[in-house]
């Protein structure tokens, strides 16, 4: 297990690596930079105050010797300096960290809470009425992007009671009902769409199981159908559910960026575009460095919760 | 529909959604105290360092912490020369024949870190503007260095009197003083600090920015204005997305919209949600213009430039991209938005303003003339910033110019290579908006139409209208300084150096509760809210 740990940690810091090639260059690559940037926003160029704002963020410098100055700075726990707002960028990127983390691990919940009871109700019932009822329900989830229903929450709440969540970002110490509220139904408008997939997956995962031979036997057996589900069945229908899970929540981290538009949450994956528009490469490389190895634990945490619900799945050499 | 028909209607427009125009002013006493919740749509592009920017997601929010030498009346929604009022200076006085302006300081000012203010102050930062030789500090950007080119230097006889020498008269200078973007900062302060930071004079002291989220402002007790401002704090939110901001004004989140925010469109849904909501349309001092690249073909010549000029139907634009919401001028906005804009009979003698159907025919000869038909049409590339009013825009534009012949396609810049791409002239034509800072001849002038300017992205040079410029800059006579900045407008229209399609409005939304709040013709000059109060 600890060679399986060690190896696969090795991996994640080579696959970190290659990301770090990937964004800089991509980033080089964007059209444009701050400097244009910052010229638009004063509606003029100057070509000699160009190069000298080059020099003072070192992007004067060859490619090579600004990606070596980025490890540099990551390897001694220096994430360089916005060059937007002037300041470390770490002291930007923390307060932003805990409000994507909240948001995607409730939407996680809410997905969860919804889609594996729903998908073995509709599996349980299959072809029944409530299955097709309950399958609409998911491809409605599926078919309407998490964005658009957000709006559509907004937009309907001030519609017909004239009141929308909070608009700036409230702390549990501040107000926690509040907060909670703030909070409750971005995670709906997530959640849904993420139980649709999750509900999908576990009602085709506990039919295929529901046809194995020791469900027939356990029935044989005599053992009421709650227990044949719950205990032996949805057991054994969970992996794929649970690598859905893992995946949903790396995609979260990332894909919150519209949700958390619309709903004015100081979150990473809004800032993260914000900081692209900008071309503030401190930034923008640092926080996707920030998902990407959240993707990766969360990938690891997968498989290591496969040996945990599977006792047939060994680590080892 | 006439100019005086554009100007009536939004002034019925004023009765039936804003319930009579303009805020309640002076109605009742007004209060000390309250919080006021501010809507931006975006966070400071570099901070609170106006003179290093030119837009209003900075000069909105970053006013409250700053001062002018002079500034336009708050309470007045036209600005003009006879609006301005003092505010770091105490008076003024133009001397030896308008070739030098004495500013007289206030005694009592501190900055918000408790030192005194000064006339080192004054002259710290317009030297900074200007780009002095010998100035002490150096700004990274300064966009509006040309506003103060006809500045030879900037004395200080005293601790409290500047006198600004110029090179020529320029009655104009104390108007471009008077602007949003003219605040003074402080000589002890390096400039930089402003990007993250603020150390001014106004009636509010910046508590916290939060980056991406809110800029949060306390009373500045010690505003050298006694019993201003009245508010104890004002928040400014940002909130990225537009369904969401006006969500969050409807649903009394926020008590104020952004200035230039609100459409005419969004104003009548707004009404009818809210009706006790105070809108009010005004001016914003931002206009559409094609800019077109005079030193490339086919824009070089100037027959196919009045082409395009005589191709677009000005109101039908306004009808089909504003709904209504502007209204059409030249080079500087129409009465009784502006001061300098042309009159009604000037208006429509221009290319644009007749009948479409004439128009698109003299635009037809004038492209027959030039060598193109209908058989053999002129192909262009009509560029545009990627932002959704530009591309509206610009798409009725191409519609247009189909009509004559023309056909252009259309290429969408992001918003980070917009202006490089506009000042290297690596376009044929292009879909633009304008924003002027002051209703001011010469701010507007020197900084889109004269020879090597920057932001003259069409380069036009027309050695003619450079003169007139300069003499209309000098000009003491306001009559006859009117005159001739009436015949420069038509003059840049009729070479179509950059031509004008309208003047958008602005339906500025508040709350009933606020007061005193009076929205300017120009939003980049009525952000200062000390004379903001709530009945909340």
């Amino acid at each position: 297990m600890k060679t399986y740990v060690a190896q696969r940690l090795g991996i994640a810091v080579l696959t970190l690596l290659g990301m770090s090639l990937v964004i800089f260059g991509l980033l080089r690559l964007a059209p444009g930079d701050i400097v244009d940037i910052l010229f638009a926003a004063a509606g003029y160029v100057d070509p000699e105050a160009r190069i000298e704002i080059m020099r003072e963020l070192g992007l004067d410098q060859p490619l090579w010797v600004q990606y070596l100055e980025w490890m540099r700075q990551i390897l001694t726990g220096d994430m360089g300096k916005s060059y937007r707002y002037d300041l470390p960028a770490w002291e930007i990127i923390r307060p932003l960290v805990p409000v994507t983390l909240e948001l995607a691990a409730l939407s996680l919940i809410v997905s969860v809470a919804l889609g594996v009871p729903l998908g073995v109700i509709s599996a349980v019932r299959q072809d029944t009425g409530l299955d097709y009822l309950l399958r609409v329900f998911s491809l409605a989830g599926l078919s309407m992007p998490s964005f658009w229903l957000g709006m559509v929450i907004i937009l309907g709440l001030v519609a017909w009671i004239g009141w929308i969540p909070p608009v700036t970002y409230v702390s549990p110490s501040e107000n926690l009902g509040l907060h909670v509220i703030q909070f409750a139904l971005p995670a709906l408008a997530v959640g849904y769409r993420s139980s649709a997939l999750i509900m999908r997956i576990t009602r085709s995962s506990l039919l295929e199981v529901m046809r194995e031979d020791y469900i027939r036997t356990a029935r044989a057996k005599g053992q009421s159908g709650g227990v044949v589900i719950w205990r032996h069945a949805l057991k054994n229908a969970i992996l794929p559910v649970v690598t859905v899970i893992g995946i949903e929540f790396a995609f979260l981290i990332g894909g919150l960026v519209v949700t958390e538009t619309v709903f004015n949450l100081p979150g990473v994956a809004r800032f993260l575009v914000e900081a692209i528009l900008w071309r503030d490469y401190p930034v923008v490389q640092n926080l996707v460095m920030f998902i990407a190895v959240v993707v990766i634990l969360s990938n690891l945490i997968v498989d290591m919760l496969y040996g945990v619900l599977d006792p047939r799945v060994r680590y080892g050499n | 529909m006439t100019r005086f028909r554009f100007t009536v209607a939004a002034f019925v427009l004023a009765g039936v959604v804003g319930g009579g125009v303009g805020l309640a002013t002076g109605q009742t006493t007004p209060k000390q105290g309250g919080h006021l919740n501010m809507m931006l749509r975006e966070d400071l592009s570099q901070g609170f360092s106006i003179h290093e920017t030119s837009t209003i997601s900075t000069v909105w929010p970053a006013m409250p912490c700053l001062s002018n030498l002079v500034l336009f009346d708050p309470l007045k929604r036209v600005e003009s020369a006879d609006t301005i009022i003092g505010e770091l200076a105490e008076k003024w006085s133009w001397q030896d024949n308008y070739k030098n302006l004495v500013f007289f300081l206030r005694k009592d000012v501190k900055w918000h870190d408790g030192k005194p203010f000064t006339s080192k102050d004054v002259k710290h930062t317009y030297d900074m503007v200007r780009a002095a030789p010998d100035a002490p500090a150096k700004l990274r950007l300064s966009p509006r260095k040309d506003w103060y080119a006809n500045v030879e230097a900037i004395e200080v006889p005293d601790s409290h009197t500047v006198v600004f020498r110029l090179k020529r008269p320029q009655p104009g200078l104390l108007a471009m003083l008077a602007s949003g973007y003219s605040p003074v900062y402080a000589a002890h302060v390096n400039p930089a600090t402003y990007r993250t930071a603020c150390v001014g004079t106004g009636p509010f002291k910046v508590k916290e920015w939060r980056k991406g989220e809110f800029i949060d402002y306390v009373k500045n007790p010690d505003y050298f204005v006694k019993g201003r401002p009245y508010l104890d704090s004002l928040r400014y939110v940002v909130i990225k997305e537009r369904g969401t901001r006006v969500a969050a004004l409807q649903a009394g989140q926020l008590d104020v919209s952004f200035p230039g925010e609100i459409s005419k469109t969004a104003a009548e849904q707004l009404k009818a949600a809210v009706p006790q909501l105070v809108i009010t349309p005004v001016g914003t001092s931002v206009n559409d213009n094609i800019i077109m690249n005079v030193k490339k073909p086919p824009f070089d010549n100037p027959k196919i430039r009045l082409a395009v000029s005589y191709a677009i139907d000005r109101k039908g634009l306004i009808q089909a991209v504003h709904q209504g919401g502007g209204v059409p001028g030249a080079s500087l906005p129409p009465r009784p938005y502006g001061v300098w804009g042309l009159l009604e009979k000037d208006l429509t003698a221009l290319p644009g303003y007749g009948k479409p159907e004439d128009m698109k025919a003299r635009a037809r000869k004038l492209l027959g003339e030039a060598g193109f038909s209908p058989q053999k049409p002129l192909k262009v590339e009509m560029a545009t910033r990627a932002i959704a009013i530009y591309v509206d825009m610009a798409s009725f534009v191409i519609n247009e110019l189909k009509q004559v012949g023309i056909e252009a396609s259309l290429k969408q810049i992001e918003t980070a290579q917009w202006h490089a791409m506009a000042t290297r002239g690596e376009y044929q034509i292009g879909a633009n908006l304008t924003g002027i800072g002051v209703d001011e001849p010469d701010a507007n002038f020197y900084e889109n139409y004269a020879c090597g300017s920057p932001r003259n992205y069409s380069f036009y040079c027309n050695e003619e209208v450079a003169k007139m410029v300069d003499q209309q800059s000098q000009e003491l006579d306001p009559k006859k300084r009117q005159q001739l900045v009436a015949t420069i407008q038509k003059k840049l229209e009729a070479d179509a150096a950059r031509p004008m399609l309208d003047w958008r409005l602005d339906y500025f939304t508040v709350w009933p509760h606020v007061k005193n709040l009076v929205p300017h013709h120009n939003i980049y000059n009525f952000g200062r809210m000390q004379e903001v109060w709530t009945t909340k």
